[in-house]
């Protein structure tokens, strides 16, 4: 079997595939692209990633969203 | 951590687990299910078990999506990531999980050009930079990862990218529930319902257990607080003879889901008339495979796949892990013959997994206990 470290790119949270977990990670908007239905966000440990909205949009900086695999599927206080 | 720490605190916690322990009925022994892998994850890392009185047991359920993949969909993928000229994408953990003889990162290493992506977006970017490579991506999760899924297929569509296909494995969480509630062998009391699945699909897909079994369920966030909290929702809910869905996770979980999300999945995807469970076995309408209009990108339809069903090792009993029959610990292979490192079962890839959640954590409890 072969070393299972490779699976640890993708753990966001050490030890922890979270995509594979079905876990979604909480996420602040730092800046909007409206047109490609993207947004830069942030978690509460400072890892910042871009983020698809095209499922929440439209969002703004400092909305609090839902991520998974990429992609905002809810956001903080639950109206979408 | 603004947003984390307060769902952390130490005091609180210990607030909730004193109510839990006045919200029991001395003699009586309350069996919780947690659907999601990630609340099992949660509850050993936090060892939330620790805190609770002895008479309210934790049951793992089978919601962690890696855990739930047959050997033979592994094999399906291996054949596939096989053929000349494929890259073939998955998530981390998917490259561990055993098939009958191998996993995708035995593949890689054999040679195949085998890719670990974070986002299905990510698989269809890779599509787009090798126009003369066919991309595959296998898509695994419920309700919470088959959105994503399904956007990134809808932008495959619009771009008119053709090296792109998808080995749907995405499943539903309520079929499996409906099974387990129909087990004779497995009472439970209540569930913490799936906070982030529901994000999706919202709290009306359980209302079926409390209306055709009487039991309560409540959607739960994951931290350590949320857990806690959803407990003695739940024994209250049971002390007074209630059984209805009710939200913790009000913060993240509309009632209704995200309609725009369920759009996008309805027109990508159909449910399959059934599809087998690791250690549950073929479950009706339980996941799903992609629409007539996307059949396209159908990886099954494009590759040869072996198709064939494979029986677990013998040794393995994730099958009652799964249904909560019994304790990861009570495994017999569990920490000797299967650990993180060496995983027969799927139970112990994915920290998700009750036994590798239990091994990484719970162990440690159990050996304080001992001493």
């Amino acid at each position: 079997m072969t070393s299972p470290s490779a699976a640890e790119a993708c753990q966001a949270v050490p030890g922890h595939c979270i995509t594979c977990s079905d876990e979604a990670i909480e996420m602040t908007v730092l800046s909007v692209d409206a047109e490609r239905e993207l947004a830069l966000c942030e978690t509460a440990d400072g890892r910042r990633e871009t983020v698809e909205i095209a499922l929440v949009s439209p969002v703004r900086p400092a909305e609090r969203l839902l991520a998974h695999a990429g992609t905002a599927i809810g956001r903080q206080g639950g109206v979408l | 951590m603004k947003y984390v720490d307060e769902y952390r605190d130490a005091e609180l916690g210990q607030a909730l687990a004193t109510q839990i322990a006045a919200e029991t009925e001395p003699g009586r022994h309350y069996k919780v299910m947690e659907v999601c892998g990630g609340h099992t994850h949660s509850i050993y890392k936090y060892g939330i078990d620790d805190l609770l009185p002895p008479n309210v047991e934790l049951v793992h359920g089978p919601g962690c999506p890696v855990c739930v993949i047959p050997m033979g969909r592994v094999d399906d993928g291996i054949a596939v990531a096989h053929n000349d000229g494929v890259i073939f994408t998955c998530f981390g953990d998917m490259l561990r999980v055993p098939g009958s003889e191998h996993t995708l990162l035995d593949a890689k290493a054999q040679g195949a050009d085998v890719r670990m992506v974070y986002s299905p977006l990510d698989a269809l970017r890779i599509a787009r930079e090798n126009p003369d490579r066919e991309v595959v991506f296998l898509a695994i999760g419920f309700e919470t990862t088959a959105p994503s899924t399904a956007l990134t297929l809808k932008r495959a569509k619009a771009e008119g990218v053709t090296n792109f296909s998808c080995i749907c494995n995405h499943v539903t969480i309520v079929p499996p529930l409906r099974a387990l509630l129909e087990s004779p062998d497995l009472r439970l009391d209540g569930f913490i319902g799936p906070g982030h699945v529901c994000t999706v699909v919202g709290a009306r897909p359980f209302e079926f257990i409390p209306a055709d079994y009487g039991r309560p369920v409540v959607i739960s966030g994951f931290e350590p607080l949320d857990i806690l909290q959803s407990i003695l929702m739940i024994l209250r809910q049971l002390g007074a003879g209630r059984h209805e869905v009710e939200n913790q996770y009000t913060r993240v979980v509309p009632h209704e889901g995200n309609l725009r999300a369920l759009e996008v999945m309805a027109e990508v995807f159909e449910l399959r008339p059934h599809f087998e469970w690791r250690g549950l076995g073929f479950i009706s309408q339980s996941a799903l495979r992609l629409s007539e209009a996307y059949r396209e990108f159908d990886a099954e339809a494009r590759f040869e796949v072996p198709g064939v069903r494979v029986a677990d090792p013998k040794a393995c009993q994730c099958g009652e892990v799964l249904k909560g029959v019994i304790k990861p610990w009570e495994c017999k292979v569990f920490g000797t013959a299967c650990t993180p490192e060496h995983a027969i079962g799927t139970c112990m890839v994915s920290p998700e997994g009750a036994c590798a959640a239990y091994y990484n954590f719970g162990r440690f409890a159990r050996e304080r206990e001992a001493v």
